[in-house]
């Protein structure tokens, strides 16, 4: 058996010696040109003339485009795959983000308002700078708190409004009731950070136009080549038989790179125009301000507990910034991801959230790892941790207290979504023991009285994991179906090629799919091999997101080469002269049972391409193709825990220890699954302690364009994680799998938070926003010591 | 990046030739400040004159009283040398926590107190250790060495070929990272020679400063409970993203004492 074993990842040797190919190293016969753009400076700005003579003039420049250009020649806009829908009734007020500005008004900084092509990148950036821009600058709105107050500017005055839409969910008059008869009733600004991905590669793409043959390629850092293929034949009209989308070896992507970007049209037009192959890799700069941001929520929330601590209900209100621009997937957030996993890993009768989508002078907001869960865990936690200590209750305790035992699982929230298996109390028990809670209380006691703060912080949550079935994620607003696709591809010789339509990009498919297809095909790992990220050559696919891959994919997987066996056994047991069913697969053979008689796996495929001997009606070759809808998401559980030290004098908080204890269903290589969780961890460990895509309140201009300002965690500020698992196998799909690839960046930021707060909770300090960087903690030290 | 010429001199002098020579040259060492300055077209030079090609300033030595540096030694070689570990440590503690490996690796020195980027360490290790930046054509003292934000004391057309300090009795450094840069938001050089005390701050203004009264306090009583009470004012100091004049003013006192407790 593979599956279960921490097999080395077979992509390794490439990437660990700097050979692995990404959409930067691809060169081609004819010279490649280089595109650059011209991007706004200003938040909000009129645009009055854009002149591009001189531009156009300067050495090697090949072509300049404008927004005038690609209205001209009637180029097109990517709707939404998850489009907004407004549940008040009011219609969605949606406007797409344009690829380059075609109104004449910037709404964010880093919007396109030119494209240079030229000989080499230098050249193009030049004749950037060539371009003469006559700006009227417009009042900005950059803070999403106040994205609906009177007098803030509009961003888009047609609307009359910066609300892009309104939603709401739960069981109002329950909650209503619950809160008068509360014994105590918790209440907190919970406000979630800007934060962006930042994948060690950046966004890159290269359009190629082959005229003699009338066929288009794009190169593409993406999650999901299919989907943005389809999306093409709305941006540039291209007939989607004649695109081959390539997004080969690429460098994390984290729901981030899951978008038809604006620069990724413009290279393939920029191809056109000049007949040449234009290239376009994005510095760090461009995109931290380009690529989409995330998160950005303003929650404000409530919590009733009755006298023993027992979470009556809970009611938030929540501010989700939209950005300038409705993204393509950012409703998957609001009206899909955020509200449906509110009661975490708790048995709460009462919920309701209101939420609010708003437009702001910002860059778009999207997806990125975790994806709604990650703010609603945290507004969660937040108060479930003050509630617990403004009630003199241990957290831990009151926490298991509302744990939802196993025995009401298949469990369903008061959101309406049903958990349909995991065993949360066992979780915070195997968290218990893991931890030593009760020796690290006494420490913490031990340090406080030599005035050294030290925190335990705690979470516990239900994810949705595994899009798909596609009913149920139509039904929650995705345009796209949400199954994935396998092909398993034996050929004569016995050696295999999978397809898959998922897209891994630090996943590991390489090994994981392998590994799944080499123990349903009873034959060694290595005569298996996987392709996926190409349209040319694999038959469809939904790509690689939301933790979803092995749940679909990976299933899908399994599903084709189990097709194949049937057929491989039916022409093996005319073979051998028995029946089907007396065969066994082992070791790539195929062994009638109990007896010493087999053939090799080898033998039975060359047949299948090249004997005319077969069984009545088997069809010749051995390939067969799965496109897998699931019965359901899959739910995955968990229970992190983590120890902060705060330094008063400086604000300095030093993660100590963090656990996690996961139920991920089955685990295919234990080894990938840890890494999930450490790099998951890492980014939500960034969010808690340091990141931030900042603006100016009132320039609106965007403060934190490079690394220099924009802070992710170094090596050093990540602990040794201690990773268990507790393995509930989801009945969902065959292999009883749910993904774990979000539970870090959900878990991280509440938990960190939480013990940060109990660190200092002594001074008086209730809540300190995310990210709770030294000087902010200092400030609150401060504040709390003057009694403000 | 914009277009320039480039140079490799072999020796100083000649080194000094081709920059005068120039309409707007500029030297190369590590490349850790400048590059990424160029490859954000903040600035352009019309030639560039790459020293790595100077042999004879990579070094690292003790000149009887005085341990002196060579403009090309790097931040890495500074931290591993057994000589300012024995010298100086609190140099070598500065030099370790520079940046990160890879800017370690090529960064020097010199090339950061030529940069005097206000939140770099260097310059708080030249003042705090009253070192002396030595020129193609003078010795110039640490004290007169920064003039404010990203200027110095250097002429066009002067190289830097070291720098030297005295061996101070005690010396410490303690120094607050940017969580994003890991530069310095505010980070305190502490030295005490004879009955006299330094203390140099980076980070906190648009240069590095010393603190008289931290200095007079520590030179009656070089411990960090001599300074208890003592606070900066926050006027003047940097506000940005990382940190507010208040903050920064609060860290000069904590770190200061710390830099006391490490020496
Ligand atoms: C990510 C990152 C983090 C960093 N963190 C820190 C930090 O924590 N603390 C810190 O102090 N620094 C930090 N630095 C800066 C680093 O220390 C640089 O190495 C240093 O500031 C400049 O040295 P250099 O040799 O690289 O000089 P260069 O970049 O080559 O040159 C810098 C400037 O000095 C001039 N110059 C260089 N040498 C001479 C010379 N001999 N004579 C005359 N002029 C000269 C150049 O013309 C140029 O203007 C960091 C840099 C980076 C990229």
């Amino acid at each position: 058996m593979y599956v279960g074993q921490p097999i080395r990842r077979r992509e390794d040797v490439r990437f660990l010696t700097g050979r692995g190919l990404f959409v930067d190293d691809v060169q081609m016969t004819q010279p490649i040109a280089h595109a650059a753009f011209l991007r706004s400076p200003h938040a909000h700005a009129k645009i009055r003339s854009i002149k591009t003579e001189r531009a156009r003039g300067l050495p090697g420049v090949l072509t300049v485009l404008t927004g005038a250009d690609w209205v001209r020649q009637g180029h097109g806009e990517a709707d939404g795959v998850w489009p907004v829908n407004d549940r008040s009734g009011k219609p969605a007020r949606t406007v797409n983000r344009p690829f380059i500005c075609v109104d004449n008004v910037v709404r964010c900084v880093g919007e396109i308002v030119a494209m240079v092509v030229a000989e080499d990148r230098h050249q193009a950036l030049d004749a950037c700078e060539a371009i003469e821009v006559d700006y009227e600058p417009l009042p900005a709105n950059v803070v999403t708190a106040k994205a609906l107050d009177a007098g803030t500017p509009l961003v888009h005055p047609k609307f009359g409004t910066n609300e892009v839409l309104e939603t709401y969910h739960g069981n109002k008059a329950v909650v209503d009731e619950a809160f008068k008869k509360a014994h105590h009733i918790t209440k907190l600004e919970v406000p979630t950070n800007r934060v962006t991905a930042s994948p060690i590669e950046p966004r890159a793409y290269m359009g190629h136009y082959d005229p003699l043959n009338d066929r288009y390629t794009v190169w593409t850092t993406h999650q999901a080549p299919h989907i943005v293929r389809q999306y093409f034949t709305r941006s540039l009209h291209i007939p989607e038989h004649k695109l081959r989308v390539v997004a080969p070896d690429v460098g994390g992507g984290f729901g981030m790179k899951l978008y038809h970007y604006p620069e990724e049209p413009l290279v393939l037009w920029g191809a056109i125009e000049t007949e040449r192959p234009v290239k376009w890799t994005g510095t760090r700069s461009e995109c931290l301000m380009g690529d989409t941001h995330a998160r950005d929520h303003y929650t404000v929330g409530e919590m009733a507990f009755d006298k023993g601590g027992k979470i009556l209900a809970m009611r938030f209100k929540t501010l989700a910034a939209f950005g300038a621009y409705e993204s393509q997937w950012q409703a998957s957030i609001t009206n899909a991801y955020h509200f449906t996993m509110l009661s975490l890993a708790y048995d709460i009768p009462g919920i309701f959230t209101q939420v609010k989508g708003v437009y702001t002078n910002c860059t778009p907001v999207d997806a990125y790892r975790g994806a709604g869960r990650p703010e609603t865990v945290y507004q969660v936690e937040r108060l479930i941790e003050n509630g617990a200590k403004e009630m003199g209750i241990d957290p831990f305790e009151l926490r298991q207290k509302n744990a939802i035992p196993p025995e009401k699982i298949p469990y369903t929230t008061a959101i309406g979504i049903t958990y349909d298996s995991g065993d949360p109390p066992e979780l915070f028990r195997k968290m218990k023991k893991l931890c030593n809670y009760e020796a690290l209380r006494e420490e913490q006691k031990k340090l406080r009285a030599q005035g050294i703060c030290m925190g335990i912080g705690i979470c516990g949550f239900f994810d949705m994991a595994g899009a798909g079935p596609v009913k149920m994620m139509n039904d929650l607003g995705a345009k796209i179906g949400c199954y994935d696709v396998a092909s398993v591809r034996v050929h004569p010789s016995g050696k295999i090629t999978v397809f898959a339509g998922s897209h891994s990009h630090g996943q590991s498919h390489a090994t994981t799919w392998t590994q799944i297809a080499a123990d349903r095909l009873g034959i060694p790992i290595e005569d298996i091999e996987l392709v996926e990220g190409d349209t040319d050559r694999v038959p469809f696919g939904i790509g690689t997101w939301g933790s979803r891959s092995l749940s679909t994919a990976g299933v899908a997987v399994a599903v084709a080469a189990g097709r194949v066996i049937e057929k491989a056994k039916k022409l093996a047991a005319h073979m051998l002269e028995c029946a089907p069913s007396d065969l066994v697969i082992e070791n790539g053979q195929f062994i009638v049972k109990g007896t010493d008689k087999k053939i090799a796996f080898a033998e039975v495929s060359n047949a299948a391409y090249h004997s005319g001997d077969r069984p009545k009606g088997l069809e010749i070759g051995l390939e067969e193709t799965a496109f897998y809808d699931p019965t359901d998401c899959t739910y995955p559980s968990a229970v992190h825990l983590c120890v902060v030290i705060v330094d008063p004098e400086t604000g300095h908080v030093k993660l100590r220890n963090y656990w996690s204890v996961d139920d991920v269903g089955r685990v295919i290589n234990p080894m990938v699954f840890e890494g999930q969780v450490h790099g998951g961890c890492t980014q939500g460990i960034g969010q808690a302690l340091m990141e931030e895509c900042a603006y100016d309140p009132s320039s609106g201009q965007y403060l934190s364009g490079t690394f220099m300002d924009y802070a992710i965690p170094h090596a050093t500020d990540i602990p040794m994680f201690g990773v268990e698992s507790h393995v509930t196998l989801t009945p969902s799909n065959p292999l009883g799998a749910k993904g774990g690839g979000e539970s870090g960046t959900i878990a991280a930021p509440a938990c960190i938070s939480n013990g940060v707060i109990d660190a200092l909770y002594h001074f008086g300090i209730r809540q300190i926003t995310q990210p709770m960087t030294p000087k902010k903690i200092w400030r609150a030290i401060q504040d709390a010591k003057a009694g403000r | 990046m914009y277009a320039f010429n480039y140079h490799r001199p072999a020796s100083v002098a000649e080194a000094v030739k081709i920059l005068k020579a120039s309409s707007d040259g500029r030297c190369l060492a590590g490349g850790m400040s400048l590059i990424p300055t160029m490859k954000h077209r903040l600035s352009s030079s019309s030639d560039l004159i790459d020293l790595n090609g100077i042999k004879e300033l990579s070094y690292i030595r003790r000149e009887g009283d005085q341990l002196v540096i060579g403009a090309l030694a790097r931040h890495v070689e500074i931290a591993d040398s057994a000589e300012v570990k024995k010298s100086i440590p609190a140099l070598a503690a500065l030099a370790g926590g520079v940046g990160d490996p890879q800017v370690r690796n090529r960064g020097t020195f010199c090339g950061s107190l030529c940069f005097a980027d206000p939140a770099a360490d260097c310059p708080a290790g030249l003042v705090g250790l009253n070192g002396t930046v030595i020129t193609d054509k003078r010795r110039i003292a640490a004290d007169q060495f920064f003039e404010g934000l990203y200027e110095t004391a250097l002429e066009k057309g002067e190289i830097v070929t070291g720098v030297s300090f005295p061996i101070p009795e005690k010396a410490g450094w303690a120094k607050f990272a940017n969580l994003a840069s890991r530069y310095a938001i505010v980070a305190v050089m502490v030295a005490k020679t004879g009955g006299t005390a330094r203390v140099a701050v980076t980070g906190a203004k648009a240069s590095v400063f010393r603190v008289a009264e931290m200095e007079a306090a520590l030179a009656k009583n070089f411990s960090a409970a001599a300074l208890d009470g003592i606070k900066v004012s926050s006027a003047g100091m940097n506000g940005d993203l990382h940190g507010d004049p208040d903050y920064r003013a609060n860290l000069v006192s904590v770190m200061a004492k710390r830099a006391v407790q490490a020496s």
